[in-house]
C-alpha cells in the first residue's frame, strides 16, 4: 500500500502519454548546442576555451567560481561562439555555442575508473564536482556540495524517484530500464554518506517499476529499502518526501539534515554513479517531451545544450498550436518565450500544453467564496485565503502571523482555487511585502 | 541589485482543476434534485410552484439589487438559485406563495448583497430568510403528512399534522419504521422529508468533491452522540437517535446548509468543531428550545463563531509540534496580558474648558455645538414615547373595551338577571364554552355555547339557562344564514319566544316555539341548539359540589 499523504493536490497525470515509451537517443542530433556557463545554483562557471577551439564529447570546457561545478562538452565539434543566448530559467545569459561534427568523438582524457571505495571520500566528492553533476529534479543544486555537507549528519537517505507532476515520465523510464544501475547508486550513496537506511520513494503509480524494482532488491539483500508513496502533486518536494517516508516534519528555518535526512534525485544518483565507476562526466539526460499539443510524446536521451526546437522537431513536431510551452512540469514549470533555449541540466521535461489543458489556469479570477479548497491542499500547513482576505481587503497588519516564509512556491493553491485566484503569486507578494517591512525597520 | 547569474523564475501552474464556482453550484443544484423530486412525489405539484417561486424571487433579487447598484451581473454564479432552492426546502408545503417571495428577497438584499454578495456575506442567506418566516406563527408549523398533497392555488388551510419533529420535541419517538423515514412518509418541511434522497444529494456532492465529509460528519456524529447519551421516549436509545437523525431539518442541514463554502470556517480544523459546535446546539435546541426543530438556528448561531474557528483552527505549522505551538501561543497570551495597562478613565462631557478669552467662554460654545445634537437626540425620544404611549393607549384600550362590551351585551341578551359573567372550568361534549353568570344573590344559570347546522351552514348560539332549567335568552353570535327570511330568526323577536321555556323544545306541538315560515332549517337549528344547552347543563355534574373560586370578571 502506497504511504498516504494528506494535502497537496492530485492534478491529472496524463503520464500515459510517454509512460511506455523507451528511453531512445535524440535523432536527429542536434546541429549546434548552446551550452549555458551557469547550469548549478551555486555557482557560475569561466570558460577555458575559445571560439574555434575544437572539443570532444566530455571534455571541460569551463570551470567553477565558487562552489559551482565543471562544464562539458555535450558533442564532439568546434566552439564557435561565447555570448548571451536564451537560458531556460529566463533571461539572456552567456553560454558555450558548439557546432557538432556529428562524429561523437569521445574526449580522450577522460577519468579513469575509480574503485571509490578505496577512495578517499573527499576525493571522490572531487570528481563529483569534475563530472558536473547538479541536482537534476527542480532545483538545480551543487550535488558534491551537498554530499560534503551531509557526510556522517544522515540517518537516512532518501533517493527521490516519486515525480509528482504530471506528465514527465523520465524517472519512471530510468527505474525501469536502468534500476540495477541505479540501485548501486543508491548503495553507493548511501556508503558515501554512512547513512544507515538507504530509501528510494517511487510514486503509487509506477507499479510497474515497483514490481520491477522488488524483483532486482531480493537479489541485493534488500540493501535499499523500496517505499511507495501516494501520487499527489508536492510529494515530490524535499520537505513532503522526508514527511511521507519518515514521518518527521523540517521544523521552521532548518533544513534536511538537521532531522537527519538527506534528498537526492534518482537521475541525480544514476548520473553520480556512472561519473564514478564509468568515468563519464554528465553531459547527457533524460527529457520527456509530451502534453497534448506534442504529435509523438517521447523519452529523449538529450545532449545538455541542445535547443528545445530539436526535441519538439524529434517528436514529430506539434499538432496543433501550443498555448505554452514549459520547461519543467506544469506544477512548478517554468514558461518558455523561445524555442531556442537549451536544455540544461535540470530539464526534466518539455511540455507543450495545448489550449484545452491550459485553458483552465488563465480563467478570468472571480470572488473568494471560502471554500477552503487551498487550505486542506497547501502541503506546508498555510493558510492562502487568509492572505487573499489580508491583501485584497487591506489587513496587511495580519500578514505577519501567516507563517509565510514557510511557502514551497508549489503552485497547490492556485491549482485547487475554483474562483481561479492567483492565491501562489498573492503569497509571494505577502512575502515581499513582508520583507519589504522587515528591510525598512 | 543585478543579477550576476541565472536563477530559476518560479511560475504559477499552468494546469488548474476545472471547477469553477458555477460548476460547483450546478452540482449542488443537481445534487438537491433527488429530494425536490421526492417532495414533488410526497407532497404534490405545489412543491414545485412554490420552489419556482422561490428560485425566480431570488435570481431576480439578486439581479435587480446588482443593477440597480451598477455592480457586476452576478446570476451567472448560480449561487442565488441555489439559495432559493434551500429556501424552498426549508418551507412547509402549505406556506403562502408570499412567504418564500419574502425570505427569498430578504436572503438575498438583506443577508447577501448588502455584506458585499458572494464570499462575503457571514450567515447563510437561505437560512437567515427562513428564520424571518418563522416570525409568522403558523405559517412554519403548517404541515401536512405525505401524500395529502395541497392543491396549487387554495389548500394554504391544510389540517396540520404533527410531525415527527413535534413528537420528539414532546418526548416521543414517533411510530415510523427506520424505512418510512427514509422514504419520508411522513410530514415536515418539503426537503426534510426524504431523508434517502439528501443522503444521496450528500454522497453525490463528496464524490465530485463539492464538500468534504468534515463538517456533515462532526455534525450528525455529535447529534448521534448525544442523543445516544441522553435517550428520551420509551423505545430505547438506538431508536431514539435513528429518529433524531432522520428527522426534521438535521440531514438537509448538515448535508447542504452546513456545507456551504462562505458561512463555514476554511481551516480543516475548523470545519471539525463548527461541525461539533451544529450538533450540539442542535441538540439543545431541540431538548430545551421552544420550536420542535433547532437545526436552523444552530447552524445560523455557528455561522456567527466562523471567524474565531478560523482562527482557532489554524493548522499547525509545518514542523512545529503541537505541544509547542501551544506554548507558543501561551507565551504570546502572557505577552499581551503583560501589556495591558490600567488606564484611568476620563469622563469629561465638557472637553474645552478654559479655552477662549473669558472665563467659562469655552464652555458655552461647546454647549452650543452640542444644542443641536443634544435637541435633536431629546426631539426623537420624546417622539418615541409620544407614539408609544399613543399606540399602547388606543390599542390595548380600545381592544379590551370593545372585548368586554361585547362580553356584556352577550349577557344582557342571553341572562339579563345575572350582572356578570364568569368562565366555569366545566367542559361539554358540544359546548364550546361554559360560563355562569351571577348576580347579588348568587348563581343565576350557565351560558351554553353550541353550534348547529342552520339552513346556511354552522352557526353559533349562545344560550343562558338558569339554575331551575329554563331558557333566559338565546344569541346568535356567529351565523351565515341568508340574508332577510332568514336573518329574522336570528334576531331577537324570534329569540325571546324562547325565553322561559324548559324540556325538550319542539317545533309544533305543545312545548314548541313555532319556526318562522321561510325559514324553518335555520329555525330548527337554534331550536336544537336551545335543546342540547339545556340538556348541557341539566346533566351538568356539579350538584353543587364543584366549588371553583370565583373567577374576575
Amino acid at each position: 500500500m502506497p504511504i498516504p499523504y494528506l494535502g497537496g493536490v492530485h492534478p491529472a497525470a496524463h503520464k500515459e502519454n510517454t509512460r511506455r515509451k523507451p528511453i531512445v537517443p535524440l535523432d536527429p542530433a542536434p546541429k549546434q548546442v548552446m551550452i549555458p556557463l551557469t547550469m548549478c545554483t551555486d555557482g557560475g562557471a569561466d570558460p577555458v576555451v575559445k571560439p574555434g577551439d575544437k572539443v570532444t564529447v566530455g571534455q571541460v570546457i569551463a570551470v567553477p567560481r565558487e562552489e559551482g561545478v565543471f562544464v562539458h562538452a555535450s558533442v564532439s565539434g568546434r566552439v564557435t561562439e561565447i555570448g548571451p543566448r536564451p537560458h531556460p530559467w529566463g533571461g539572456q545569459w552567456d553560454a558555450i555555442v558548439i557546432e557538432n561534427d556529428f562524429q561523437d568523438t569521445p574526449c580522450p582524457d577522460l577519468p579513469a575508473p575509480v574503485d571509490w571505495e578505496r577512495m578517499n571520500r573527499e576525493e571522490v566528492i572531487q570528481r563529483i564536482r569534475e563530472a558536473g553533476i547538479t541536482s537534476m529534479g527542480g532545483g538545480a543544486a551543487a550535488t558534491h556540495r551537498r554530499i560534503r555537507q551531509a557526510v556522517g549528519r544522515v540517518d537516512t537517505l532518501i533517493v527521490n524517484a516519486a515525480q509528482s507532476e504530471p506528465y514527465i515520465t523520465a524517472d519512471y523510464r530510468l527505474l525501469l530500464e536502468k534500476g540495477d544501475q541505479v540501485l548501486q547508486g543508491v548503495q553507493m550513496l548511501a556508503k558515501l554518506l554512512r547513512a544507515n537506511r538507504a530509501v528510494l520513494a517511487v510514486s503509487g503509480e509506477k507499479l510497474n517499476a515497483v514490481e520491477f524494482l522488488e524483483r532486482r532488491l531480493r537479489r541485493r539483500k534488500r540493501a535499499v529499502e523500496l517505499i511507495t508513496v501516494q501520487n499527489r502533486y508536492p510529494l515530490g518536494m524535499e520537505k513532503q518526501i522526508i514527511r511521507a517516508v519518515t514521518g518527521k516534519e523540517i521544523p521552521p528555518g532548518q533544513e534536511e539534515l538537521d532531522v537527519g535526512c538527506a534528498v537526492f534525485n534518482v537521475a541525480t544518483v544514476y548520473m553520480m554513479r556512472l561519473a564514478l565507476l564509468k568515468g563519464v562526466p554528465l553531459t547527457h539526460r533524460i527529457v520527456t517531451v509530451s502534453g497534448g499539443a506534442v504529435t509523438r510524446p517521447r523519452n529523449l536521451w538529450v545532449p545538455i545544450g541542445t535547443p528545445l526546437r530539436c526535441l519538439l522537431e524529434a517528436a514529430g513536431g506539434v499538432r496543433e498550436q501550443p498555448a505554452v510551452i514549459l520547461t519543467g512540469g506544469p506544477m512548478n514549470g517554468v514558461v518558455q518565450q523561445t524555442l531556442d533555449a537549451p536544455v540544461v541540466k535540470n530539464t526534466k521535461g518539455l511540455i507543450c500544453l495545448t489550449e484545452a489543458e491550459h485553458a483552465p489556469a488563465v480563467q478570468p479570477e472571480t470572488v473568494c467564496v471560502r471554500c477552503g479548497h487551498c487550505v486542506s491542499a497547501c502541503p506546508m500547513n498555510l493558510n492562502p485565503a487568509f492572505v487573499y482576505r489580508a491583501i485584497r481587503m487591506g489587513e496587511g497588519h495580519r500578514l505577519p502571523g501567516l507563517h509565510l516564509e514557510d511557502c514551497l512556491d508549489c503552485g497547490c493553491c492556485t491549482y485547487s482555487c475554483p474562483s481561479h485566484i492567483p492565491l501562489q503569486s498573492l503569497v509571494r507578494q505577502a512575502r515581499t511585502i513582508l520583507a519589504e517591512g522587515e528591510a525598512s525597520q | 541589485m543585478t543579477q550576476t547569474q541565472p536563477t530559476i523564475r518560479r511560475m504559477p501552474p499552468q494546469i488548474a482543476q476545472t471547477a469553477s464556482i458555477s460548476a460547483t453550484m450546478l452540482d449542488v443544484i443537481v445534487a438537491l434534485l433527488p429530494a425536490l423530486g421526492m417532495a414533488v412525489y410526497l407532497f404534490g405539484l405545489r412543491v414545485l410552484a412554490l420552489t419556482a417561486v422561490s428560485v425566480g424571487s431570488c435570481v431576480l433579487a439578486e439581479y435587480l439589487y446588482r443593477r440597480l447598484t451598477h455592480q457586476e451581473d452576478t446570476i451567472r454564479d448560480l449561487s442565488a438559485c441555489v439559495t432559493g432552492l434551500l429556501l424552498a426546502m426549508t418551507l412547509p408545503v402549505t406556506a403562502p406563495y408570499w412567504a418564500p417571495v419574502l425570505g427569498g428577497v430578504f436572503a438575498i438584499v438583506v443577508v447577501k448583497q448588502f455584506y458585499g454578495g458572494l464570499g462575503r456575506n457571514f450567515m447563510n442567506p437561505a437560512l437567515a430568510g427562513r428564520a424571518l418566516l418563522m416570525a409568522f406563527p403558523g405559517l412554519m408549523m403548517n404541515w401536512v403528512d405525505a401524500f395529502q398533497r395541497p392543491g396549487l392555488i387554495e389548500g394554504v388551510d391544510a389540517v396540520s399534522s404533527a410531525t415527527p419533529m413535534a413528537l420528539l420535541h414532546e418526548g416521543i419517538v414517533p411510530d415510523l419504521t427506520v424505512g418510512q423515514m427514509l422514504m419520508g412518509q411522513h410530514g415536515g418541511a418539503m426537503g426534510a422529508a426524504p431523508a434517502l434522497m439528501i443522503l444521496a444529494g450528500g454522497v453525490y456532492l463528496r464524490s465530485r468533491r463539492i464538500i468534504s465529509l468534515r463538517i456533515p460528519a462532526a455534525f450528525l456524529g455529535t447529534v448521534a452522540v448525544l442523543t445516544l447519551l441522553f435517550p428520551q421516549g420509551d423505545r430505547g436509545p438506538v431508536a431514539w437517535m435513528t429518529a433524531q437523525l432522520l428527522s426534521g431539518g438535521l440531514l438537509m442541514g448538515a448535508i447542504f446548509m452546513a456545507t456551504d463554502y462562505t458561512t463555514t470556517p476554511v481551516t480543516p480544523r475548523g470545519q471539525i468543531w463548527f461541525g461539533v459546535g451544529c450538533g450540539f446546539l442542535t441538540v439543545l435546541l431541540r431538548y430545551f428550545g421552544s420550536y420542535p426543530d433547532g437545526v436552523g438556528w444552530a447552524i445560523l448561531t455557528m455561522n456567527c463563531a466562523v471567524w474565531l474557528l478560523d482562527r482557532a483552527g489554524t493548522p499547525r505549522r509545518f514542523g512545529v509540534r503541537r505541544s509547542q505551538q501551544w506554548l507558543d501561543y501561551w507565551a504570546k497570551l502572557q505577552d499581551s496580558t503583560a501589556q495591558i495597562r490600567f488606564v484611568k478613565p476620563e469622563f469629561r462631557f465638557l472637553a474645552r474648558a478654559g479655552e477662549g478669552t473669558m472665563p467659562g467662554e469655552g464652555y458655552l460654545d461647546e454647549l452650543k455645538g452640542k444644542a443641536p445634537q443634544v435637541g435633536a437626540m431629546a426631539g426623537v425620544l420624546l417622539c418615541v414615547c409620544l407614539m408609544l404611549y399613543g399606540v399602547n393607549r388606543v390599542t390595548s384600550y380600545a381592544a379590551v373595551r370593545t372585548e368586554t362590551a361585547a362580553q356584556q351585551e352577550l349577557l344582557e341578551q342571553v341572562m339579563p338577571q345575572a350582572t356578570v359573567r364568569s368562565e366555569t372550568p366545566y367542559h361539554a361534549e358540544d359546548a364550546l364554552s361554559i360560563t355562569a353568570g351571577y348576580n347579588d344573590t348568587g348563581l343565576v344559570g350557565y351560558c351554553v355555547e353550541v353550534q348547529s347546522y342552520g339552513f346556511g351552514g354552522l352557526m353559533t348560539v349562545v344560550v343562558g339557562v338558569s339554575t331551575d332549567g329554563s331558557v333566559t335568552g338565546v344569541a346568535v353570535t356567529d351565523h351565515s344564514e341568508t340574508l332577510s327570511v332568514g336573518t329574522q330568526a336570528t334576531e331577537g323577536e324570534y329569540l325571546s319566544r324562547y325565553v322561559g321555556m324548559s324540556g325538550t323544545i319542539g317545533l309544533e306541538g305543545d312545548n314548541a316555539v313555532d319556526a318562522i315560515s321561510g325559514a324553518t332549517e335555520t329555525c330548527r337549528g337554534i331550536t336544537q341548539c336551545v335543546n342540547r344547552a339545556l340538556a348541557i347543563v341539566a346533566n351538568l355534574s356539579t350538584g353543587g359540589e364543584v366549588d371553583y373560586v370565583d373567577g374576575e370578571v
